[in-house]
């Protein structure tokens, strides 16, 4: 579904992503592992869109020089240089890091400015899938995201990204800055999203809480590929049980 | 083009002289020594004798150049510890009404009246807006926007201060080549010191409370003072260009409070980039002598002035100087990957 060929991304002088090669199949949940700094962020920029976007406010800045080159395919057609807004046209949808939400308006507000492309009606049904999903927003309605929990705009950040209809779904670390108990409530709604047919990629840290959902893996270290398995053979490496797993 | 995007990418570099200058400082050769000297020396130079140059209408366009300047100097500083002024008319009127007030009433020389506009106007103008630095951004931009509209509704509604038709007849330079150098010399002096204290550990907090004042607010730096202590600074460089403006034109009325000091140096130090002082000050030495030299437009003239903004803010938002900065310090190349 998606393929990603020697992707290099260079900010100025320092390299992002050094030759990176992957694929993501589809009806696949696909993780993508690596410590802070490791690239993962600039992947899922680079993918969804974003970079490009930032690349052409730096040039007209004069600021930053950000160099994109390699292949990026999604579902056959190269995608390196399109417009963020168009991916999402196409199905790619990202749910940034850091729970990004529109802090003054309520939780149904959100997800009604997440639903732009969707026809009227269906965003009603989508905002009932998302509270059937996480039925603990469903108190919530008409609370100002502002006001939730980091786990509350995590949960809500994805229901947003659902809105859109996606059938690629990126996650940026997800489960970032959350307890272990939400983090593995969260793990369970990734894989109930999983099952309504959309392709995921996610990227995290930490590997535990991921490990029994995801099909593939793969570990970036310094904008690298170093390590690519099913969740079997990652499982069974010694280096990712002691770096991502923390066995 | 496509092949070659493949193989090439372009490298930015600093050059090699702003390399070692920056770090262990070593400067080997007559060369070296201009290449850092020339950008601020070329300018101080031909601030300097510009004045001995134009005479006449030219010299005082220069003069309200530098006073443009003083006025952008002021609010680059301002924005820089995060106070986003919108207006700098407020400074200016205040100067000139002290100044103007004194010559008239007290009958003091520029000698005396331009250190006391300058001090006692940048303690008033600090005083004024202290109860509103707890604001941030686009409410603190509001204050300062009606902040001379106040005041100037205020004289005229009062007849005070010679009401609307102002305080003339003030006394004026007694030597010509006092006002041209005076400006000249003000701004020289506020450009470098800006520099100076911006690099210093003051105005790195100054430059902290712009980007995250919780985060200095947690470091036990009192922010409140420190923006008082900055609009201090602001507010003299302000006064004393208003205060110069009064004796300069041996006249002080309302129109000392008009949004244009607002707006054009907001526009001096967009054009010329901001953060640096030393765009502000290319800007307001740009945009002046340019919008004189339009005069011959007559209605047009405000028509070409605003396309020439507009584009340049598009084309080159990172500010003239900025880019020059770049251009001179970095060079380019394509290299392999």
């Amino acid at each position: 579904m998606l393929e990603v060929k020697n992707l290099m991304v260079f900010f100025e002088n320092a390299i992002a992503l050094n030759d990176l090669s992957l694929e993501v199949e589809k009806g696949k949940i696909v993780a993508v592992l690596g410590s802070n700094s490791a690239g993962k962020t600039t992947l899922m920029n680079t993918i969804s869109g974003l970079l490009v976007d930032m690349k052409k406010k730096e040039d007209r800045r004069g600021g930053e020089r950000i160099t994109l080159l390699g292949a990026l395919k999604f579902e056959g057609e190269d995608i390196l240089t399109i417009k963020p807004s168009l991916r999402v046209r196409k199905g790619i949808v990202l749910s940034r890091e850091r729970h990004p939400v529109f802090r003054e308006s309520d939780v149904v507000e959100n997800l009604k400015i997440a639903g732009y492309l969707t026809e009227k009606h269906k965003v009603k049904e989508e905002m009932e899938d998302v509270f059937q999903l996480f039925p603990h927003l469903t108190k919530l309605r008409h609370r100002k995201a502002g006001l939730l929990s980091g786990g509350e705009q995590q949960m809500l950040a994805i229901g947003m990204a659902l809105v859109a209809r996606p059938r690629l779904l990126l996650m940026d670390e997800p489960l970032l800055g959350l307890s272990p108990a939400i983090q593995s409530d969260l793990a369970r709604a990734i894989r109930d999203i999983h099952k309504k047919n959309i392709t995921i990629l996610v990227t995290e840290q930490f590997a535990r809480p991921l490990m029994p959902i995801i099909d593939r893996g793969y570990v970036i270290e310094n904008g690298m590929l170093v390590i690519s398995g099913t969740r079997e053979e990652l499982a069974d490496n010694p280096e990712v049980r002691a770096s991502y797993l923390g066995v | 083009m496509a092949e070659a995007n493949l193989k090439f990418r372009r490298e930015r570099l600093d050059r090699g002289i702003k390399a070692r200058s920056d770090t262990i400082y070593v400067i080997s050769s007559y060369r070296e020594i201009l290449y850092l000297l020339l950008p601020r020396v070329l300018p101080v130079v031909g601030l300097l004798v510009l004045p001995l140059v134009l005479t006449g209408y030219w010299g005082k366009v220069l003069i309200y150049a530098c006073i443009l300047g003083l006025l952008a100097l002021s609010w680059d500083f301002l924005a820089s510890c995060g106070m986003f002024s919108l207006g700098q008319a407020f400074f200016f009127g205040v100067g000139s009404f002290i100044a103007g007030a004194l010559a008239k009433y007290l009958q003091w020389p520029p000698l005396l009246t331009i250190p006391v506009a300058t001090l006692g106007g940048g303690i008033l103008c600090a005083a004024f807006l202290s109860p509103v630095v707890r604001l941030r951004g686009i409410y603190f931009a509001m204050i300062t926007l009606v902040g001379p509209m106040l005041f100037s509704r205020l004289i005229i509604a009062t007849e005070y201060l010679g009401g609307s038709h102002g305080l003339s007849s003030l006394t004026p330079f007694t030597n010509k080549w006092v006002p041209p150098y005076l400006a000249v010399g003000a701004l020289l002096v506020c450009l470098f010191g800006f520099r100076r204290i911006i690099n210093e550990d003051y105005g790195l907090v100054l430059n902290a409370i712009r980007d995250d004042d919780r985060a200095v607010m947690s470091a036990a730096i009192n922010i409140y003072w420190r923006k008082i202590q900055a609009l201090f600074i602001a507010g003299s460089v302000g006064c004393f260009a208003g205060a110069f403006m009064t004796h300069q034109y041996q006249f002080v009325g309302p129109s000392a409070f008009a949004l244009d000091y607002s707006i054009l140096p907001l526009t001096a130090a967009a054009l010329g980039g901001a953060g640096t002082f030393a765009g502000a000050v290319f800007g307001s030495l740009i945009l002046v002598p340019l919008s004189e030299a339009l005069r011959v437009l007559a209605g047009l003239r405000i028509t070409f002035y605003c396309i020439v903004l507009i584009i340049c803010i598009i084309g080159l938002p990172e500010g003239i100087f900025h880019y020059l900065q770049r251009k001179y310090q970095q060079f380019e190349r394509l290299t392999e990957i």
